[in-house]
């Protein structure tokens, strides 16, 4: 391993006032794209390119590379605060985010999110940095047949997310995987349910989809309940400084969570095609399934913060991985960054790991440094922000429904999205109202697609043998475990009051 | 007698049982319409969408046993406040799709507040006016992101 270039980068941007510079600017520009429905952000890289534009390339990728590194820091706050997220992959942290404000712990929850976000960045790119000779082969390895089992997989979690009833959880996952075929069929190029529709040919969009299922519902459960987002007075609220750094204790008490979900979600970023926006459920999904108090979440437990939220920044180190060394982008935010870096003089290929490896350890320490300034940056303001859920309800839901209608329509520039928003709103409600769990909609939508391409691949290289190849068996394994694990850890807790009882 | 009678149509009338009915009718059409693709094209649909018909059938029966032992159920209930805040998001959504952000957005957001929460004068005012910056000044100008203008006002500009 090149100790002295994996080193020698880190003293070019710590050394470098210019570097450092650069660096205290991408993170604030980032967080705001992330943090305002809508935006996001790809278009903040869009329209950042024309001011890195003649920079040199070390300088450039640099402050690029911050920003999107913390776009997601960025879009937890409306998560937690408004049950509005900034980005796609903002919307896991909701389900617990969510309640912990309206628990009057909405500086905890922000404290926690910035904490996860910081260390999760600095783990997955930590990790990168550590494995990465050993893990561009088994990367490489995955096939269309582990692609598909390890989106079933994905979506296996959805029992582990389905609160007291299994077959509602199991139900909306389905409705969730049947809105990802509303779209031209991948293999002969037929519609299906487009009703010869031009907008829904590529599909569902998922930014509608969560604003839908989430924004909508919440701003009519504030407005028939009054008051504001926090249902706790100011008094007995933990909104200040100590909520916060409470928070930020919460993800080192709970570190062998955090460092789970950060390799996970690192190790998923690094598989192309997989989509980033999947890491953050899958890890929410895990912190479920191991938690030993699993009832709690979705009920406002940290656990369930930290989890997205280490995942949702991991990811962007591991998707470095493919987009550098493969040019295949890990992410949709790494696709535009790949253009960029191209624009710079960067060229990503197998050809980078041979002759350019210093700009790659640049950029694995710049995507570190970046959530570190973040999080020093972004917890000093959690407290203000934290107020922000006092607001009333009267005043706050009219600029939401803006933001949320804003937000579905800037995500393909499609008014038509406007519709889907009000229609799944309506169900996101009625489904909320009735003790639906919605976040497996949206893992059944964003997994749909990738199980039902990567199926047919497989089905037309190996047929059903593609079930018996060795990595195909491990990711079986995985799924009946997990499972398995689940029914156990079910009966168990029905035994349990029974025995108690008996005692 | 009257019980028996009531009891059945609270498990008709009730919000669970239509929220569980309109899911599984989601997932039979969806399985039905998914008949008249190609065959490639319905295999997954039919794979996802027959289980669902199935879970949807058991979890409407569940929802109906439930239902029919019930005496009251509150959260049945569909609120004026609730149908207050329906009315309001489909007044947004076609005050937009009319007229767009720019024009519709701040006037929505002074009609909730001035009209619909009995708020003051000043406050709807300013809330309108920085809807209004916030749009056409960041948005449209800051970011020059063109937003959507309004199927009407597209229609009268044309």
């Amino acid at each position: 391993m090149d100790l002295s270039g994996i080193f020698g980068a880190l003293l070019e941007i710590v050394g470098s006032p210019y570097h450092l510079f650069l660096l205290l600017i991408a993170v604030p520009i980032g967080m705001f794209f992330g943090a305002i429905p809508g935006l996001g952000g790809k278009l903040g890289i869009v329209l950042a390119i024309p001011f890195v534009f003649g920079m040199d390339a070390t300088a450039g990728a640099l402050f690029l590379i911050a920003m999107h590194a913390v776009v997601h820091t960025g879009g937890s706050v409306p998560s937690i605060l408004f049950g509005v997220p900034g980005t796609g992959p903002d919307a896991a942290t909701i389900v617990d985010g969510l309640p912990m404000t309206r628990k009057g712990e909405a500086g905890r929850a922000l404290g926690a999110a910035f904490g996860a976000s910081g260390f999760g960045g600095v783990i997955g790119g930590l990790f990168i940095l550590a494995v990465l000779p050993l893990l561009r082969p088994v990367v490489l390895a995955f096939s269309p047949a582990e692609f598909f089992l390890l989106a079933i997989f994905g979506i296996t979690f959805i029992a582990m997310l389905s609160g007291d009833s299994l077959v509602k959880g199991l139900m909306v996952g389905c409705l969730g995987l049947m809105m990802a075929f509303v779209t031209l069929d991948p293999q002969t190029g037929a519609q299906r349910y487009t009703f010869d529709l031009l907008f829904l040919w590529d599909g569902i969009d998922i930014i509608t989809t969560v604003l839908g299922m989430f924004a909508i519902p919440e701003m009519i459960a504030l407005g028939v309940a009054g008051g504001s987002m926090s249902q706790v007075d100011k008094e007995g609220a933990r909104y200040g400084m100590a909520g916060v750094l409470q928070g930020l204790g919460d993800v080192f008490r709970h570190w062998w969570l955090s460092m789970r979900t950060s390799v996970i979600g690192a190790f998923i970023g690094m598989i192309p095609g997989l989509g980033g926006d999947a890491a953050s459920w899958i890890c929410y999904g895990h912190a479920v399934q191991s938690s030993k108090t699993p009832e709690r979440f979705g009920k406002g437990a940290v656990e369930g913060v930290i989890a997205p939220e280490t995942a949702n920044n991991s990811k962007e180190g591991g998707s470095l991985l493919p987009t550098l060394f493969f040019a295949v982008p890990g992410s949709s935010g790494m696709a535009i960054l790949l253009g960029a870096f191209v624009m710079l003089g960067v060229q990503p290929g197998p050809g980078l790991a041979l002759n350019d490896m210093d700009i790659v350890w640049i950029l694995i320490w710049g995507l570190m440094l970046a959530n570190i300034v973040a999080v020093i940056m972004f917890v000093l303001a959690a407290p203000t922000l934290g107020y922000l859920s006092y607001v009333r309800g009267n005043l706050l839901i009219p600029f939401v429904l803006t933001l949320t209608f804003l937000g579905a329509y800037l995500s393909h520039r499609a008014w038509e999205n406007m519709v889907l928003l009000v229609i799944l709103g309506t169900l996101g409600y009625f489904l909320k109202k009735y003790g639906w769990p919605r976040p497996p909609f949206v893992i059944g939508l964003i997994l749909g697609t990738i199980a039902e391409d990567s199926f047919h691949k497989a089905m037309a290289l190996w047929g059903p043998g593609f079930l018996l190849r060795p990595g195909a068996l491990i990711m079986l394994g995985l799924i009946v475990f997990s499972i398995g694990f689940y029914v156990w850890r079910t009966i168990k807790a029905k035994d349990g009051p029974g025995d108690q009882h008996a005692g | 007698m009257d019980r028996g009678i009531n009891m059945q149509v609270n498990a008709v009338l009730n919000g669970r049982v239509a929220t569980a009915f309109v899911m599984m009718l989601i997932f039979v059409t969806m399985s039905l319409m998914a008949l008249g693709f190609p065959d490639k094209a319905r295999l997954m649909p039919l794979m996802v969408g027959i289980p669902g018909s199935v879970l949807g059938l058991i979890q409407l029966i569940n929802e109906i046993r439930h239902s029919a032992y019930e005496t009251t159920d509150d959260a049945a209930e569909f609120s004026k406040a609730e149908r207050s805040m329906f009315v309001w998001i489909f007044l947004y959504f076609f005050g937009i799709l009319g007229f767009g952000f720019i024009y519709a957005a701040p006037i929505l957001v002074f009609a909730f507040l001035f009209i619909g929460r009995k708020e003051s004068l000043p406050v709807s005012l300013i809330s309108a006016v920085a809807t209004w910056a916030v749009l056409f000044g960041f948005f449209e100008n800051g970011f020059e992101i063109p937003l959507f203008t309004g199927l009407l006002v597209q229609s009268i500009i044309a």
